[in-house]
C-alpha cells in the first residue's frame, strides 16, 4: 500500500510539474496516467461531471478522485500533495529570480511552443472523454466510422453539440447549461 | 518581516472563499481573488497582482494554486504561501472525497442516472470550449496552428505520452525562435 501512495505522489508530481495551461490541459496527462491505476473511461467521464458540480481547481479534483479510487483517503491525500508540490517549488524559485525570469529568452521561446500545444492537448482530452460518454456500450471508434448512427447515442450527441455551441458561440453560462443537460438527461437518457 | 495572525487569516479566507464558491476550474477563480486581494484587503497593488496572475497561467501547475502561492509568499513568506495554498484547495479536496463516495450510490439506470449522464456529456463539451477559448489567446501564427495540430494528433493517435509532447513542443518553440532571430539578424546586415 505504501508503494501505491508513493506512486500516486510521483505520478501526480510529474503531472503538476509539466502541466502547462491549467487543469484542462493536464487532463490528457491524467487520462494517460489514470489507466495505471485501473480507472475506466466511464469513471473518467464521471470525474468530468463532478468537476462541474464540485467547486475548486480541476487538477485538485482529479488528483483527489483518482487517488481516492486507487488508495482511499490516504491515496487521495498523497495524489493531491503530489500535484500541489510543483507549484510551491516553482513559485519559490520564480520569485527569487523574477527579474531574470521575466526577460529570459530561453524560457519565453520554450513557452511559445508549449502554449499552442496545450490547446491541442485540451482538444484531445475533450474528444477522448466525449467519445467515452457518447459511444454506445461496446462500440469502438472504428465501429463509429462503419456505422455512425448505430454506435453513437443520438440524444447524447445532441446535448454535446448544443452545449458546446451555446458555450463557445453564445457564451452561455456553463452552470445553467449543466442544470439543463441534467434535466434533459433525466427524461431522455434514463 | 513579521506577519500577523490576522494577515494569515485573511490569506486563508480569500483563497478558501475563491476555492469554495467558483466552479469549473481555477481560471474562473482569478477575478474573484483579484477583487479580494487588491480591493477588499489591499494586500498588494493591482499591477503586482496582474503580473502574478499572468505568471500563474504561463507556469506549469494548478493555476489557482500558483496564484495563491505568489500572493501568499509575497504577503506572508513561506507560511503565508502554505496557508493560502491550503485555502485554495482544502474544500475541493474534502468535497471531492464526499462526491466520490456518493458516486457509488448513483443508481445504474432511471432518471438520476440519466441526469448524471447528461451532466457528463455537457461537461465534456465544456472542455472542448476551453480549448477554443485558450486557442484564441495562445495561437498567434501558422507555427502555433501547426504545433496545436501536431500535439492533438500525437496524443490522440500514437502512444507518445502527453508530458513528452509538451517538452517536444517547448523544444520546437525554442528552435523556431533561434532560427527566426538568426534570420532577422541576417536580413538586417
Amino acid at each position: 500500500m505504501m508503494l501505491m501512495y508513493l506512486k500516486l505522489l510521483l505520478v501526480f508530481f510529474r503531472i503538476g510539474a509539466l502541466g502547462f495551461g491549467g487543469g484542462y490541459a493536464m487532463m490528457s496527462m491524467i487520462i494517460d496516467e489514470a489507466s495505471r491505476f485501473s480507472i475506466t473511461s466511464e469513471q473518467f467521464a464521471s470525474l468530468t461531471a463532478l468537476d462541474m458540480v464540485v467547486p475548486g481547481p480541476i487538477a485538485i479534483n482529479a488528483a483527489t478522485f483518482i487517488g481516492f479510487l486507487a488508495g482511499g483517503f490516504w491515496g487521495a491525500l498523497f495524489a493531491t500533495i503530489g500535484v500541489m508540490l510543483p507549484s510551491f517549488i516553482i513559485i519559490i524559485l520564480v520569485m527569487r529570480f523574477i527579474e531574470r525570469y521575466r526577460e529570459n529568452k530561453v524560457m519565453n521561446s520554450f513557452l511559445s511552443g508549449v502554449k499552442p500545444a496545450a490547446v491541442g492537448l485540451i482538444a484531445a482530452a475533450a474528444i477522448t472523454i466525449a467519445s467515452g460518454v457518447l459511444l454506445l456500450p461496446g462500440a469502438s471508434l472504428s465501429a463509429l466510422l462503419a456505422d455512425p448512427l448505430g454506435s453513437i447515442s443520438i440524444v447524447g450527441s445532441a446535448i454535446f453539440f448544443i452545449a458546446a455551441i451555446a458555450n463557445i458561440r453564445f457564451n452561455a453560462n456553463p452552470i445553467l447549461l449543466t442544470v439543463l443537460a441534467g434535466i434533459v438527461g433525466a427524461f431522455l437518457l434514463s | 518581516m513579521k506577519t500577523s495572525l490576522k494577515t494569515y487569516w485573511a490569506l486563508f479566507t480569500i483563497f478558501f472563499k475563491a476555492g469554495t464558491f467558483t466552479f469549473a476550474g481555477g481560471l474562473a477563480m482569478l477575478p474573484v481573488i483579484q477583487r479580494d486581494v487588491v480591493d477588499k484587503y489591499q494586500l498588494m497593488s493591482k499591477e503586482d497582482f496582474l503580473e502574478y496572475a499572468t505568471l500563474s497561467q504561463t507556469l506549469p501547475g494548478v493555476i489557482a494554486l500558483n496564484c495563491a502561492s505568489f500572493v501568499g509568499r509575497q504577503v506572508g513568506g513561506t507560511i503565508g504561501m502554505l496557508v493560502a495554498g491550503l485555502g485554495a484547495t482544502i474544500s475541493a479536496f474534502i468535497l471531492m472525497i464526499l462526491a466520490t463516495i456518493l458516486l457509488q450510490f448513483i443508481p445504474q439506470d432511471g432518471p438520476v442516472a440519466g441526469a448524471f449522464q447528461g451532466i457528463r456529456i455537457a461537461s465534456s463539451a465544456f472542455i472542448l470550449s476551453a480549448a477554443f477559448t485558450l486557442g484564441k489567446h495562445n495561437i498567434k501564427n501558422f507555427f502555433g496552428v501547426f504545433l496545436m495540430l501536431a500535439a492533438f494528433l500525437f496524443v490522440m493517435f500514437t502512444n507518445i505520452s502527453a508530458p513528452i509532447v509538451v517538452l517536444a513542443a517547448g523544444a520546437a518553440g525554442y528552435i523556431y525562435h533561434r532560427l527566426k532571430t538568426t534570420r532577422d539578424q541576417k536580413e538586417k546586415r
